[in-house]
């Protein structure tokens, strides 16, 4: 899911790299410069990256209701089923990387052999709070995530070991999965949470990576431009592209397409503006009134109407 | 200008609004809905006498700077305006070399351009291509000091960017709110509204 394809890599080579390291990003929008505003936090108040850059309700009011009125409310049907996608790409891929370290790689066969054995507990965690019909759904499409990929993943392990003849384990897994799944990060420089977690982040170009399920939205851009602004924040190098992976299901079969974008200046501002509003409204306890475009599947739904 | 304010969706704005409220969204508010004299800074009195001279200066040189070669033609004080966006703006100079259109803003500073001079010279370039009816891909903000043209590329996501912008300070100018004041303190110190900012020390 997270690998590109020759498509994709070609139009991130020729277009997008080059753009990108021309690109002059302003100094006062680098991470690094966390110090000294506009990237400086005004408030006290850690806010987790999915908080600023999901603006599925479009006044933030499902943060005020969370935040300061205390309410919880049950995650929809397609949270929970997101959340079961998202952990199972990425108990592939640490599986695929913990065989090969495993087993090494001169017993590739072992590795290839116990590779599509489907993750364990995934759909069971779920099952109470989906509907017969939902789990039934949920799991022929864990499945065929779990089969796509498996694919995938034994033809990169190949594909490598045949062409580096005397590669060693910790270089095939960096060469045949550069991608690091669940990245933790402290994004306390930034006033936001300490405990992030980055879908995924890929090694060669630096490059943040967050899966969605679902319509692509305008603002999905923003949470990999949180991300990217953490990773400056933390390592001081500059972080310049993302990519919001789509992930959907045409019956059995998946689709995926890829947004591979700049991190630049306007969709620096667009977070940090972001931010700087939604911890206002909780540090001010500001209610910003009840959207005028609810999205059905609110979870907060009852609570506004 | 209340009859305009009443259909803010119309209100023709100007391209230094666009500059001034990247720089501080204040004094956009108080130049539209304050009803006071602006003081004439010496920064603008010598901004002024500055642009006389590099008017005088460029119209001698090369276009070396703008990595152009020498078929280009320049016009200086091009008036820029567009009804569908509901801005206008007065374009330091526009370079043109065949079906090639430039805009390009002087800055009298040593510094290299800033976020607010981008989205000026975006601003610009989007009524360049309402006027002329094509693509303009690039512009330079020429900062007088180290005689050095900044290329800037337009972006889509840069367009956006400054149509958002057009959007909030309408939005700001119906509302009558006053927005937060400039992030970097630094910009307050001479700035010609810093008494009515009654929150900076």
């Amino acid at each position: 899911m997270y690998f590109l394809t020759d498509e994709e890599r070609q139009r991130l080579l020729k277009g997008i790299l080059p753009k990108s390291r021309s690109l002059e990003i302003a100094q006062e929008l680098r991470g690094w410069n966390w110090h000294q505003p506009p990237l400086e936090p005004v408030y006290d108040i850690p806010l987790a990256v999915y908080e600023i850059a999901g603006k599925y309700c479009s006044t933030g009011r499902d943060i005020y209701l969370r935040r300061i009125q205390h309410l919880r409310a049950a995650p929809n049907k397609d949270m929970i089923m997101g959340s079961a996608f998202h952990e199972t790409l990425a108990s592939i891929l640490v599986r695929a990387k913990r065989l090969i370290y495993l087993h090494g790689v001169d017993n590739l066969r072992q590795i290839l052999k116990e590779l599509p054995e489907p993750p364990q507990g995934i759909v069971e965690r779920r099952k109470h709070d989906l509907s017969t019909e939902d789990c039934t759904e949920l799991e022929r499409r864990v499945s065929t995530i779990h089969e796509f990929e498996v694919a995938r993943l034994s033809t990169r392990i190949q594909d490598t070991v045949a062409k580096q003849p005397y590669i060693k384990e910790d270089s095939l897994v960096a060469t045949a999965i550069p991608v690091m799944i669940e990245q933790r990060l402290d994004g306390s420089f930034l006033g936001l949470s300490q405990m992030l977690s980055a879908d995924a982040f890929v090694l060669p170009e630096p490059m943040i990576m967050d899966l969605k399920y679902g319509e692509p939205r305008q603002f999905h851009k923003l949470g990999t431009a949180g991300y990217a602004l953490v990773m400056e924040s933390l390592y001081e190098y500059p972080v310049n592209l993302g990519c919001v992976v789509y992930l959907n299901f045409n019956g059995d079969r998946i689709t995926v397409s890829k947004d591979i974008h700049i991190i630049d200046d306007e969709l620096r501002q667009r977070f940090m503006e972001e931010r700087d509003q939604k911890a206002r409204m909780i540090y001010e306890e500001i209610d910003p009134g009840v959207a005028k475009d609810c999205y059905p599947a609110c979870p907060f739904r009852k609570h506004c109407k | 200008m209340l009859s305009e304010l009443e259909r803010p969706g119309q209100l023709q704005l100007r391209v230094t609004d666009v500059k001034q409220f990247v720089y501080c969204p204040r004094v956009v508010y108080f130049s539209y809905l304050l009803p006071i004299e602006k003081k004439v800074t010496r920064k603008m009195e010598y901004g002024k006498e500055e642009h006389i001279e590099l008017d005088r200066l460029e119209k001698r040189r090369t276009f070396r700077a703008y990595e152009l070669t020498d078929d280009a033609e320049r016009r200086f004080h091009v008036n820029l305006s567009s009804e569908r966006l509901a801005l206008s703006g007065v374009l330091d100079m526009l370079l043109v070399q065949g079906n090639a259109y430039y805009p390009v803003e002087f800055k009298y500073t040593r510094r290299p351009p800033e976020l607010n001079h981008k989205y000026q010279l975006m601003a610009y370039a989007m009524l360049l291509e309402d006027t002329v009816g094509k693509p303009v891909r690039a512009g330079f903000v020429y900062v007088s000091e180290d005689r050095i043209a900044y290329p800037i590329d337009f972006t889509p996501n840069m367009r956006k960017f400054v149509r958002e912008i057009l959007a909030s300070i309408r939005e700001m100018i119906k509302r009558e709110q006053m927005p937060h004041r400039a992030r970097q303190k630094k910009k307050c110190v001479d700035c010609e509204f810093r008494r009515f900012c009654n929150d900076i020390e």
